[in-house]
């Protein structure tokens, strides 16, 4: 017997199928923790936050369009609360030990991609948060020039303006 | 020769710009410009395939604990707290004409007096407990009237209360148990 579909998961969940939801969740979870993670920067309150989508989602559900993907819109959200969060923090976020996929016993090239990839989220955290913003949602969500202005309420002058200096910025830190 | 800027060069690679011909015509002539375009190409990549970190702990099962929490109730669960809702309106609005009768008839109008009456009242009040007190003679009750309810009255309205918290209590309680 196949598997439900993410679109008849959401009927069963807006009905009140809680494990229906679970499912969603246990599906999609990894995904909108990194989105998480990527804003955030900080294991923990990268958990809490893709909890807090996931609430958050399931409280629109009812709203939702059935015909879209799931995957992408809940990784829109997850990015909204994000960055929502980021704006009620203001702080640094700290690094926290990363782990990549098929870390604890890496070949040689696999420790090569972790350490670049290790290099590379340094320096998204070291962004300022709207740029962090604006690099997450163009190349992560693959939102276009104007969708994000519109998400992030922002004139499209600047959406491009930070977008390029953030690539400036990460070009110098990871030359 | 003059070069392509940052932005021409970013939003070509974001397919966001509306002069690709001219940059694609500049790009086959000029070695400078093709060199930046690959460096900033080669960040976009390094960007994009970031592999994803694992997660280390089960999200599922505490958001199905909060959600439960607070679960969309079907909407014939919803109807019913309605009805409810009208029930007990009705059943307030049969009982209301008999307490109103009740409480007029039996509560006696108050005036206020004032502070020299008030005081005369508490002394004679006093000397009047004092007088009980020293015959041990405990003052008498008044006398509680009785209720001229109609007695399909009390059924309705006992029926009417009990069903109202046997469906409302009872089906939201039986939800929360699934």
């Amino acid at each position: 017997m196949d598997a439900p579909s993410d679109r008849d998961l959401i009927l069963n969940a807006r009905h009140g199928d809680t494990a229906a939801f679970g499912e969603l969740v246990t599906r999609h979870q990894v995904g909108v923790f990194n989105v998480c993670y990527r804003i955030l920067h900080e294991h923990g309150e990268a958990e809490d936050m893709a909890q807090e989508s996931f609430i958050r989602a399931h409280a629109r559900l009812e709203s939702f369009d059935i015909e879209r993907p799931f995957g992408p819109w809940i990784r829109r959200v997850a990015a909204n609360v994000c960055l929502n969060h980021l704006e009620t923090q203001k702080s640094t976020a700290e690094l926290d030990d990363e782990k990549d996929a098929g870390e604890s016993t890496s070949p040689e090239k696999q420790v090569e991609v972790k350490e670049r990839s290790e290099q590379i989220r340094s320096a998204l955290a070291s962004l300022p948060a709207n740029y962090r913003a604006v690099v997450e949602l163009r190349h992560y969500q693959e939102m276009s020039y104007d969708e994000i202005a519109s998400e992030l309420n922002i004139p499209l002058s600047d959406v491009k303006s930070n977008l390029f200096r953030a690539r400036k910025l990460l070009a110098e830190k990871l030359k | 020769m003059k070069h392509l800027s940052e932005e021409q060069l970013n939003e070509y690679l974001d397919h966001e710009s509306r002069e690709r011909d001219q940059i694609e015509l500049h790009l086959s002539t000029c070695d400078k410009c093709t060199t930046r375009l690959a460096a900033l190409q080669t960040l976009f990549t390094e960007l994009d395939s970031l592999p994803e970190l694992i997660l280390v702990h089960d999200l599922a099962a505490p958001v199905m604990r909060r959600v439960s929490g607070y679960s969309v109730l079907p909407k014939w669960l919803t109807l019913t707290m309605a009805l409810q809702a009208a029930l007990a309106v009705i059943t307030s609005l049969i009982a209301a004409p008999f307490m109103i009768e009740f409480t007029t008839e039996r509560m006696p109008v108050f005036q206020m007096s004032s502070f020299t009456e008030t005081l005369f009242q508490l002394q004679t009040q006093w000397e009047a407990w004092q007088e009980a007190i020293s015959t041990f003679q405990i003052p008498s009750l008044p006398e509680i009237p009785t209720l001229q309810i109609p007695t399909l009255v009390i059924l309705f309205t006992l029926a009417g209360a009990s069903m109202l918290w046997l469906v409302g209590n009872g089906l939201l309680l039986r939800n929360q148990i699934k």
